[in-house]
């Protein structure tokens, strides 16, 4: 434990002090006082708590209300919901964030709410904060939203992103966040929108809009709600790439400026550290936790702490943003340096995968010696595409080296020199 | 009744989702090795690839296509040492569990109501075939499926062959038989049951009754018996136990065999479906008495340690050399006699010396006797060669024998094998065959 004990989970995000940057994200995982007093037994340092509902509009979900995407035997790689906001009514959320801020005061509370009109998001955004709130995240995103001027259709809309976050700004003194949709080309613009209307911070990704699964017998889309399907909101690992990507293009943004909570298909440390890497300063789960429960914290606060303490890092604040400075534009790459794939043949167990995806989907560089049941690599048509390396059932078997410069990769050759000759292309 | 339960059901396979997720640990090699593994030619490469990309119903049939009785493939077949011993998986883990996915798949199909095969175009050329074990009707099948019109005659009263009354219902049962015989029905192949076709003297009827040609595929149905044995009360052979077992036998032999010390002789598959029928049927204690070591025994490994869990003693390194009996003539126990490994023999395993000095007797009331079998006495030699031990001489590759229009397969040509090694020999009389029909149609 000695270099272990040296190392220091907490993060602080706009003023709001967190013991360890793991939240629980405003979802199912967090609709009440009874499951979040487990969560933060388990290890959560906080909650985004589910989006308060001010009660001017019945909240009815729909049934059913998700829809598992698996792959090859694998569940719940992705997750298709049409969940609502809470469905409680608001006394008795707050009722119960105020016995959690009671039992728990160290660990804190983000409120998220969603208005469908100026008053009721400042209305909503008082009585979470004078009810223990630590801090607000405004609900811009919801993915499968019907109705015009609220959820993700107010993320699409900046102008009232921004009004909306002024109200609240005008009508708290804590710290908030906007939470913002993917389903967006660019989402630093909205993001400044936010900012300029006084948000604190970003929350980013909510869920992608989708369609997970259609019913071969029935032909209605999943979940099947009674004979209807619907686009909607997905999560889960599957998202994880996009939300990265999200993130990080808004901690790079200069003008945008203020701390990033992220998420999108967090499960395990690594996940987590990689978010803190583009830029979060805290993350956020659901989908994992749907999957798993609040068990899989345990994990990612032991995984990170071990991970910071075998690299002798002291702060986890120390790894924000630590991937953005190599992070460029496909342009900035030095072509000028080559290198290929390299082959551990003595580890091989001759399954010939690497053969057949080089030969349908990469250079033709690897021939198959039927009898040894080995691949034997051509250097020069390598393309370094390293889909060999992917589909390699053997860790580590297949790497990639530089080439030295004066090395040169074969050209394609085309199929038929006769074809070449009578192939006619009109003058630029 | 707990016996009759125990003994003629077979314990569940994999579920359709068991084998889904036993494939996603395949590596869907180039070139399979595990798809040259087989007698039979079975393809698993491709069948589990097709099970991957969730082609179901085409893994069903590319299993049936080649081998109408691939289920009982799948339950009989020893996977370890054929398709699954060339698994490139086990070079980073544990085989892919071929055998146990190409039985989920045919009975998955039986669940869904699926039919792999065609309804052929009859025509009009008659073939016969003798016996139905596995061999016969593989031929059977492959002929049927040109429209070839097929009869299988059967000495006894239900067709199977060995996989119905020489394999207990426990390791393959009767359920799972009828529904595979069933695809043979479909293909319009005919059972003429009851019917023994003796020797020459039969085939060659049934070539003067207008059958194009004949396949002999009998089997081996003579257990091989220790003459020390005659006339002792309590001394069975394995053929006719396990037939008693499928025959409607079963309270008669529980009846003799509660409570009572069995000993079982023999180290071969054989052996051991009697050693664990004898415990199933109420057994005190079954004793498996083999004369080579443990490494030696030709049972698989599995089997074994199945056997030995389910509290079957193995005496290892002992000798039969008599038996004992009290003045009524009833079986009181075996004279054993203890062994050495000495030098290899012919087959390539070390064999047994006597210790001189070391007899001793095993107390036992019932004896099982299962060291081999032999043709069960119809002669072939006047219209086909045969050799000494009165197996049919047919080449490996054709199942042509040394007259024209008769083909033979199965244990009657190669003595005891495989059951994916008589649909191997069947389906090469089939090819055989449907050239001879071309060639005379010519």
């Amino acid at each position: 434990m000695s270099a272990a004990s040296k190392v220091d989970l907490s993060v602080s995000m706009c003023g709001v002090e967190f013991g360890n940057p793991f939240l629980l994200s405003s979802s199912p995982v967090a609709n009440s006082a009874e499951m979040i007093e487990r969560a933060y037994e388990a290890g959560w340092a906080g909650v985004c708590y589910k989006t308060l509902n001010s009660g001017r509009m019945d909240i009815v979900h729909p049934s059913p209300r998700m829809n598992g995407y698996d792959y090859e035997g694998r569940r719940l790689v992705g997750l298709q919901n049409v969940e609502m906001i809470s469905d409680r009514p608001l006394r008795d959320n707050l009722a119960d964030i105020l016995y959690l801020k009671r039992k728990y005061p160290d660990r804190k509370i983000i409120a998220s709410i969603m208005g469908f009109s100026d008053d009721e998001w400042g209305f909503l955004a008082k009585a979470a904060a004078d009810n223990g709130a630590d801090m607000l995240e405004l609900n811009f995103s919801c993915p499968h939203m019907s109705i015009e001027g609220s959820g993700y259709k107010v993320g699409q809309s900046f102008h009232l992103l921004e009004k909306f976050t002024a109200t609240v700004k005008k009508a708290v003194r804590i710290p908030v966040l906007a939470k913002m949709t993917p389903n967006i080309t660019d989402m630093t613009e909205p993001a400044i929108y936010a900012k300029n209307g006084g948000a604190d911070g970003i929350a980013a990704i909510n869920t992608v809009r989708s369609i997970s699964e259609i019913g071969l017998e029935d032909f209605v889309a999943k979940p099947n709600v009674f004979g209807l399907g619907a686009v909607s909101g997905y999560s889960g690992p599957a998202v994880k790439p996009i939300g990265l990507r999200f993130v990080a293009e808004m901690a790079q943004c200069g003008e945008l400026g203020i701390p990033i909570s992220g998420m999108g298909g967090i499960e395990t440390w690594v996940d987590a550290l990689e978010y803190l890497l583009v830029g979060s300063t805290t993350i956020q789960v659901t989908t994992g936790v749907i999957h798993y429960g609040y068990r899989i914290v345990e994990d990612m606060i032991e995984g990170l702490y071990d991970y910071m303490a075998g690299k002798g890092i002291g702060k986890v604040t120390e790894l924000i943003g630590k991937a953005l400075p190599s992070l460029c534009d496909t342009g900035d790459f030095d072509l000028g340096r080559q290198g290929i794939a390299t082959y551990d043949l003595d580890r091989c167990i001759g399954c010939g995968q690497c053969h057949i995806v080089c030969r349908d989907a990469g250079g033709q560089a690897l021939e198959w010696d039927a009898a040894r049941r080995r691949p034997r690599l051509i250097e020069e048509k390598c393309l370094s595409c390293m889909i060999c390396s992917f589909v390699c059932p053997v860790p580590g078997l297949i790497g990639f080296a530089e080439k030295p410069k004066s090395w040169k990769r074969l050209p394609t050759p085309v199929k038929d020199e006769g074809d070449a000759k009578r192939v006619s292309i009109e003058p630029n | 009744m707990a016996y009759s339960e125990r003994l003629d059901h077979m314990t569940e396979g994999f579920s359709l989702a068991q084998a889904i997720d036993e494939a996603g640990r395949c590596l869907l090699c180039h070139d399979a090795p595990c798809s040259k593994g087989c007698p039979a030619n079975t393809d698993p490469g491709t069948f589990i690839r097709k099970l991957r990309f969730k082609n179901v119903t085409g893994a069903i049939r590319t299993i049936k296509e080649n081998n109408v009785l691939g289920g009982a493939c799948g339950v009989l077949c020893p996977t370890s040492r054929l398709c699954e011993k060339e698994c490139s998986a086990t070079g980073i883990g544990l085989p892919i569990r071929i055998g146990d996915i190409q039985r989920a798949l045919v009975e998955h199909s039986w669940k869904i109501g699926f039919k792999p095969y065609a309804k052929p175009v009859a025509r009009s050329e008659k073939v016969a075939i003798v016996g139905s074990g596995p061999a016969g009707l593989a031929c059977a099948a492959e002929l049927a499926k040109t429209g070839v019109r097929v009869t299988v005659f059967e000495q006894r009263a239900e067709p199977g062959g060995v996989i119905r009354y020489g394999v207990p219902g426990y390791r393959f049962d009767r359920d799972f038989l009828e529904r595979e015989i069933e695809d043979l029905r479909f293909l319009g192949v005919e059972f003429a049951c009851g019917k023994r076709i003796d020797g020459a003297k039969g085939a060659k009827e049934l070539l003067a009754e207008g059958y194009r040609s004949v396949f002999l595929a009998p089997g081996l149905w003579k257990a091989v018996a220790l003459p020390e044995g005659k006339g002792i009360s309590g001394v069975l052979d394995s053929a006719s136990f396990l037939s008693m077992l499928r025959d409607g036998e079963v309270a008669e032999l529980a009846r003799r065999f509660e409570g009572k010390d069995v000993v079982v002789i023999g180290g071969g598959s054989v052996a051991i479906d009697c050693a664990e029928s004898a415990k199933k049927l109420g057994a005190r204690d079954v004793y498996l008495v083999y004369r080579r070591s443990f490494v030696e025994m030709p049972a698989e490994e599995s089997e074994c340690v199945v056997a030995l869990r389910e509290g079957i003693h193995f005496v290892m390194l002992n000798r039969p050399v008599g038996y004992s009996a009290d003045q009524k003539g009833l079986l009181s126990g075996l004279k054993l006699r203890r062994c050495r490994l000495g030098a290899e023999d012919g087959s390539g395993r070390r064999s047994p010396e006597d210790i001189a000095g070391t007899d001793w007797i095993l107390d036992a009331q019932i004896a099982v006797e299962a060291i081999g079998s032999v043709p069960d006495g119809a002669d072939w030699s006047a219209e086909v060669k045969t050799d000494g031990r009165g197996l049919i001489l047919a080449d490996a590759e054709t199942g042509s024998t040394s007259a024209k229009a008769i083909f033979a397969g199965g244990d009657i040509v190669g003595g005891p094998g495989l059951v994916v090694e008589a649909v191997r020999d069947g389906k090469a009389a089939a090819r055989s065959i449907l050239e001879a029909l071309a060639g005379g149609a010519r």
